[in-house]
């Protein structure tokens, strides 16, 4: 990880800074930085609006891409507003996807050797241990858990279906997250 | 990775983001968090994974649950091969398991109008109670309760008869709502 004089990394400001102080392309390693952190929170953004890992990796690569080309280009005048600018681009990009535009070749072409690998997702956890931490839910949080992430089902839908209030959903759902999320990761026994 | 974290988001709002329930509003302000904050992008990630985890684990039916005809609707037009049971109001079924089976649910009819809190009793062949799941959610005007139970149990099962009785209980007590009865045989191999 890159670090500065006194040993503490930089922010992402400081490192968008650098980037468009250099030289067009020169700080290629406070690039590569930028783009090792940024990479991970655009592919997420990908995930919840396009609903896949291939469009998501697509979507990460333009961005970041697009992201470092216009900090060269002097574009960003804060840098404390990275995550704004970024947050434009994820919007655009997105957009452009479901259209079926691409831009992509083309800058791949200029831009491709400050690509790196993307960082892969958290894996998902051990299934005999994700089997038995569901058991260990009440029935009502076992069946709200299960349909809500089968099918990225919002709690008014499932309130319907069920026959409860939306906010009743909710609340079993926020309960049997925590306990399964905590049983997962061993926070209880 | 971002030092800090000025103000977390909490779980409920990454997966209320998540779900698209946010308005407007809510939800540019949390992906613009998200895309400053390496701390909550990993959490999200996180819940991401639980999520793909269950979901995963759901399709193979690897996790006994009660759900409900429309989950049921969307596994079988997800492709999932689905093996179905109907079981009338205090009958019976002969069933069984294969192993082209994804998933087996049973559909179990039932008078539930007035039901406050329904519970399901698995016994064996003898009524000796193998396990009680209590207050399992249903629909008073579905007319019964679905069920899948864990097909890596199912497919273990020698020849056997099960029962599942389902009890309404309340402040007086309980009574039977509906009892009924599996003949499950093993899947023979061709």
């Amino acid at each position: 990880m890159l670090k500065t004089e006194s040993e503490s990394p930089p922010d992402d400001a400081a490192l968008a800074l650098r980037v468009a102080r250099a030289a067009p392309g020169t700080d290629r390693e406070a690039e590569a930085e930028l783009y090792r952190r940024l990479a991970p929170r655009v592919r997420l953004y990908g995930l919840r609006h396009l609903r896949g890992e291939a469009p998501a990796a697509d979507l990460m690569q333009q961005v970041l891409l697009m992201t470092i080309e216009r900090l060269r280009a002097g574009a960003l005048r804060d840098p404390q507003q990275l995550a704004s600018f970024v947050l434009g681009m994820c919007r655009m990009v997105v957009l452009d996807l479901k259209r079926g535009h691409a831009r992509r070749e083309r800058l791949l072409e200029t831009y491709g050797d400050v690509l790196l690998p993307g960082e892969a997702l958290t894996p998902s956890p051990d299934r005999a241990r994700l089997m038995e931490c569901l058991e260990r839910l009440t029935e009502r949080e076992r069946t709200v858990l299960i349909m809500t992430f089968y099918d990225d089902v919002p709690a008014e839908t499932l309130a319907r279906e069920l026959g409860l209030s939306a906010a009743n959903v909710r609340v079993i759902r926020h309960r049997g997250l925590q306990r399964l999320r905590a049983c997962v990761t061993g926070e209880q026994s | 990775m971002t030092p800090w974290c000025k103000s977390s988001l909490e779980q409920g709002v990454l997966l209320a983001y998540w779900l698209g329930e946010l308005s407007e509003t809510d939800e540019a302000r949390t992906e613009e968090h998200l895309l400053g904050c390496a701390a909550c992008s990993e959490r999200l990630g996180e819940l991401i994974a639980l999520r793909n985890g269950v979901r995963t684990l759901a399709r193979a039916g690897g996790v006994r649950a009660i759900v409900n005809d429309a989950f049921v609707r969307r596994l079988v037009e997800q492709g999932v091969r689905v093996r179905e049971y109907r079981v009338p109001h205090n009958g019976s079924v002969n069933c069984t398991v294969t192993p082209e089976d994804d998933i087996v649910f049973t559909r179990l009819d039932a008078p539930l109008g007035g039901v406050a809190r329904l519970d399901m009793v698995e016994m064996d062949s003898q009524g000796k109670r193998r396990a009680r799941h209590e207050d399992v959610p249903f629909q008073t005007g579905s007319g019964g309760v679905v069920f899948i139970p864990r097909i890596d149990e199912l497919r273990a099962l020698p020849a056997t008869t099960m029962r599942v009785r389902l009890l309404a209980v309340d402040e007086a007590g309980e009574r039977v709502i509906g009892e009924y009865t599996f003949n499950h045989t093993p899947h023979a191999a061709d």
